[in-house]
């Protein structure tokens, strides 16, 4: 057994669904802290399933800093002799781990769909390569969303933290919510992608991003029709893109290259639509439908 | 305004991926420059074209040479000189390692701005430019989208979940590059002849003990069998059929 240390993110007054993943996965490991850093966060930050729970709160740590957080993880860390940090491979977990990682000269293994006492599995090559390892020494991991089920929230002991912040030179000026949707695509159930058989921008939008939202659904996309410009490359998925690994993974006019796959192959059920039978996409899809989007779009729509 | 750029030569998308007894075999891999690197390259130069200074592309590779040709298209698009850093056995995989190798490199060069890529497509850990940024004891930015100077400020919009981020910070700072930063311009001609005399330099480096962890095993992920396609005498019937399976069969919806 060891010593686990996991990073909490606050969402509001909640903790992150991701953070509580995280949190069942190290209590399998050992004993269990959790670190909650940012500010006014004590009300969310005491939901974090963990025996104890430190809380940086202070109001230079509102926006995440990756100088500040990573000193006081580190610190934490060394004061509570910690063998496993565990992170959401979150925007700021794949920030700030492999940070933390080199401030406490340790190994780093990001983005894990698989992480126990017995050890880690990591997706190399957009996960066309599964590489396991068995650290030995201090480990930093980020966990992927959806590879466990969210531990439940309960209040374990809280303490503040009581070390000293580093200053930074980094300052947030502005976060703005530019969102896919609704959505955030790498947290959706479902994900709605569309391809270059759309034709152009227009149709992605009055056929694609409705179909999402009635869905409940992440608009998603190929890198054709992120280069072309009909949507942000937040959109993309792929090699270069977003990984996705949803319940259910929509393809909509993709053709299905290997580097469209390698973003979304590990999602649990992929349906497919596109009017060329021999389509690559349909060598990974449990359903497909062979025919004209402009045709059946319409009527998908209507389903929902 | 100087610039260190960091270039990773990975194995190219459509390269075979191989694994002999739990073993990745890499003797069939042709590299590229890592494409979140091109856009670092083309920040740089266009942050140069601006402020005036230099750009350095700094790559730890292999001794194995022919990435030189790929590599040197990086000088075609304007940066001003490259520096190999050549180490026998080099792995892609030991994040820790190289990046105290690139920021040890960094430190002689002093720089105001290290520009890479987000994240490698080789083995995806996204962490080299941050633990460079920790070791030269620099901010990080990483995911950067857009990114301006200006006075000696910088000013990045990162991704975040649902949304941008916008930091600000003075330098000397690391940011990691995302990709729709720029567009990378596709170099002249006559950028192309002078790229040829522009300085290629290769160092040795040696091997360093670090805490990397290792991979005790890779595998291949189970393929992926086709599954069914839907047959139906209308358009409405599959799509009702669809519907059904996803509902009843696979119940993801
Ligand atoms: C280094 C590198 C990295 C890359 N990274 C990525 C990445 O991250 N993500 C990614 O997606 N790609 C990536 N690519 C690009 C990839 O190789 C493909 O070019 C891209 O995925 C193709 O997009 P697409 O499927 O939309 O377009 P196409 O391949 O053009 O496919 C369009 C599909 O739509 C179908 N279609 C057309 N009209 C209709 C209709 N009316 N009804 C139904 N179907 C129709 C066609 O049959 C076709 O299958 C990368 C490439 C490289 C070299």
């Amino acid at each position: 057994m060891s010593n686990v240390l996991i990073i909490g993110e606050i969402d509001g007054t909640e903790i992150k669904n991701i953070s509580q993943q995280v949190a069942a996965v190290a209590a399998g490991m050992g004993e269990v802290t959790g670190l909650v850093m940012g500010s006014g966060i004590s009300e969310a930050g005491m939901k974090l399933a963990a025996g104890k729970i430190i809380m940086a709160d202070d109001s230079s740590l509102e926006n995440y800093d990756p100088v500040k957080y990573a000193s006081i993880a580190s610190h934490v860390a060394k004061e509570n002799d910690i063998q496993t940090i565990l992170l959401g491979a979150t925007s700021m977990g794949k920030d700030l781990g492999p940070r933390v990682a080199a401030e406490l000269n340790c190994g780093y293994l990001g983005d894990c769909l698989e992480a126990s006492s017995e050890g880690f599995v990591r997706p190399n090559f957009a996960g066309k390569v599964l590489a396991k390892s068995k650290p030995s020494g201090t480990v930093v991991a980020t966990i992927r969303n959806n590879a466990y089920p969210a531990g439940e929230a309960w209040s374990g002991s809280v303490e503040n933290y009581s070390g000293s912040i580093t200053d930074s030179t980094l300052n947030t000026t502005d976060v703005e919510n530019v969102g896919s949707g609704t959505v955030e695509l790498t947290e959706a159930a479902i994900v709605v992608s569309g391809g270059r058989g759309l034709e152009n921008a227009e149709n992605y939008d009055s056929m694609i991003r409705p179909l999402a939202e009635s869905m409940g659904a992440a608009a998603g996309a190929s890198r054709a029709i992120v280069d072309a410009g009909w949507v942000s490359h937040s959109h993309q998925v792929g090699q270069t893109g977003k990984t996705v690994a949803p319940e259910l993974y929509l393809a909509i006019g993709i053709s299905g290259a290997i580097q469209h796959l390698g973003g979304m192959s590990g999602s649990k059920c992929i349906a497919a639509i596109n009017k060329d039978p021999d389509a690559p996409i349909f060598k990974v899809a449990d359903y497909g439908i062979v025919g004209d989007l402009f045709e059946i779009l319409p009527i998908l729509k209507s389903k929902f | 305004m100087n610039i260190a750029v960091l270039i990773k030569m990975v194995p190219d998308t459509e390269s075979k991926l191989e694994v002999n007894a739990g073993e990745l075999s890499d003797q069939n891999f042709k590299y590229m420059v890592n494409p979140y690197d091109e856009f670092a390259v083309e920040q740089a130069v266009q942050f140069k074209e601006a402020e005036g200074g230099k750009v350095t592309l700094l790559s730890l590779f292999s001794e194995d040479n022919s990435i030189d040709t790929d590599l040197r298209k990086m000088l075609a698009i304007g940066a001003d000189e490259i520096i190999v850093l050549r180490q026998n056995g080099y792995k892609g995989d030991k994040p820790l390692a190289n990046a105290k190798i690139l920021s040890d490199a960094i430190k002689e060069l002093n720089v105001d701005l290290v520009l890479c890529g987000i994240q490698g497509i080789d083995y995806y850990q996204a962490a080299t430019g941050t633990m460079v940024a920790q070791m030269l004891n620099m901010p990080n930015i990483s995911g950067v989208t857009s990114l301006e100077y200006n006075a000696g400020i910088l000013k990045a919009k990162r991704q975040i979940e649902g949304g941008l981020q916008t930091v600000e910070t003075a330098t000397p700072a690391v940011v990691t590059c995302q990709k729709d930063m720029n567009k990378v311009r596709f170099p002249a001609l006559k950028d192309i002849m002078m790229s040829k005399r522009k300085p290629f330099e290769n160092k040795n480096v040696e091997n360093i003990d670090s805490n990397d962890i290792s991979t005790s095993e890779s595998s291949l992920p189970p393929a992926r069998d086709g599954g069914e396609i839907i047959e139906g005498e209308t358009t409405e019937e599959k799509v009702d059929k669809l519907i059904e399976k996803l509902k009843m069969e696979a119940k993801v919806i």
